[in-house]
């Protein structure tokens, strides 16, 4: 009698315990999936012209993100931006921006960024991703912050690129002594559950 | 020649301060007045960043100046004029000393107005005066562009009247601001 009840409970506890490591499998193999609140997003460059930093702002970009701490390995941010929003705070740099010299967006109207693979880092996490601007693909990484707020979450971060690595700048505007090569992007997305 | 002014002649500083805020602002007329005619592209963004890197000396050097003679008393204007025409050389010297802060002021606002902010020759970046403001930006470019004719017509008068002074009245006024000239006294 106390022989049965002794193995009854030991294939209860494997059972729990087998269980546990399923639920544990099945967590980190899914990533909770958002996409970025577009008002209060915000997708930030900062460039140097004629030594001075200038910054700008798109608009209108979507990001869709599959992110979770511990689930990095299927963890994804993919942004897509409509480079006509571009807005530096002055009409006639945002006409020169957009014209075929430099984002050329009647050619190529919008970029495109996705993560390769997310690792963390000591302060946050760092992605290694693909940009596609002005119709080239580079490798651009970045770094970035992820907290969670509610159902949602905010996710904050930067990267820097040389603009002259995608062909933005031909002709008079390839000179980096009036605009140099580094920019810095700056961004700042709220994460609503995807619905 | 001693750097402090005479009673007879402007010293060193006030002579190094007046002769190279001079050539300053040709150069500026030369870069300002040539760069409206440029199409939007680099070398008008090249030629506006000089432009901007000399008028923000010539605003610091204002400053110095303006605190210099403050404490170091110009030379007495000559005897022999008039009441009135030292009054009109009063009012031509301070109206020079006011241009020299509000050209390059209202230059570093339309440069502020305009989101393009001001660079010192490349190493580093003043503070924005004003946010970014399309009508701001109209109003000071007209204001900035009426008073360098402003300032091109106080310079010639000033030209005009030192040759005066040296020729006609041939009194001390132009040698006084010159290196290398002895006044009399």
């Amino acid at each position: 009698m106390k022989k049965l009840a002794l193995a009854a409970t030991s294939s209860l506890i494997i059972a729990a315990a087998t269980a546990a490591a399923a639920t544990a499998a099945a967590a980190a193999d899914s990533a909770a999936s958002f996409t970025a609140a577009a008002e209060q997003s915000r997708l930030e460059f900062v460039g140097v012209q004629a030594g001075a930093e200038f910054k700008g702002v798109f608009h209108k970009f979507t990001a869709s993100v599959e992110f979770a701490p511990d689930a990095l390995a299927s963890s994804r941010i993919d942004v897509q931006i409509d480079m006509n929003s571009v807005d530096s705070m002055d009409k006639d740099r945002d006409t020169t921006i957009r014209s075929k010299d430099v984002f050329d967006v009647s050619h190529d109207p919008t970029a495109h960024y996705v993560t390769k693979t997310i690792t963390k880092t000591a302060t946050g996490f760092a992605a290694a991703g693909a940009l596609t601007l002005r119709g080239v693909t580079k490798d651009v990484p970045i770094e970035f912050q992820f907290a969670p707020a509610g159902a949602g979450a905010k996710l904050s971060g930067s990267a820097k690129l040389n603009r002259l690595d995608f062909g933005v700048g031909q002709g008079e505007w390839k000179s980096t002594e009036t605009i140099a090569d580094a920019v810095k992007i700056n961004f700042s997305l709220v994460l609503k559950p995807k619905t | 020649m001693p750097n402090q002014n005479s009673p007879s002649r402007y010293g060193a500083v006030a002579q190094a301060f007046h002769w190279i805020i001079a050539a300053l602002i040709v150069t500026q007329f030369t870069l300002g007045w040539t760069a409206q005619f440029l199409p939007l592209g680099a070398r008008k963004v090249a030629r506006l960043d000089w432009h901007k890197s000399f008028g923000m000396t010539i605003l610091t050097l204002a400053v110095l100046r303006l605190l210099w003679r403050l404490f170091n008393r110009p030379p007495e204007l000559p005897a022999g004029m008039t009441t009135i025409e030292k009054q009109l050389a009063r009012a031509t010297h301070a109206l020079f000393y006011v241009l020299l802060f509000v050209m390059p002021l209202t230059g570093w606002m339309m440069s502020s107005a305009k989101n393009y902010s001001v660079s010192w020759f490349h190493q580093f970046t003043w503070p924005n005066l004003i946010g970014p403001n399309e009508q701001a930006f109209n109003l000071l470019r007209t204001t900035h562009d009426t008073l360098s004719w402003l300032l091109f017509a106080l310079a010639l008068l000033h030209i005009l009247a030192a040759l005066k002074h040296h020729f006609w009245n041939k009194d001390d006024v132009l040698k006084r601001m010159l290196p290398f000239t002895k006044t009399e006294k």
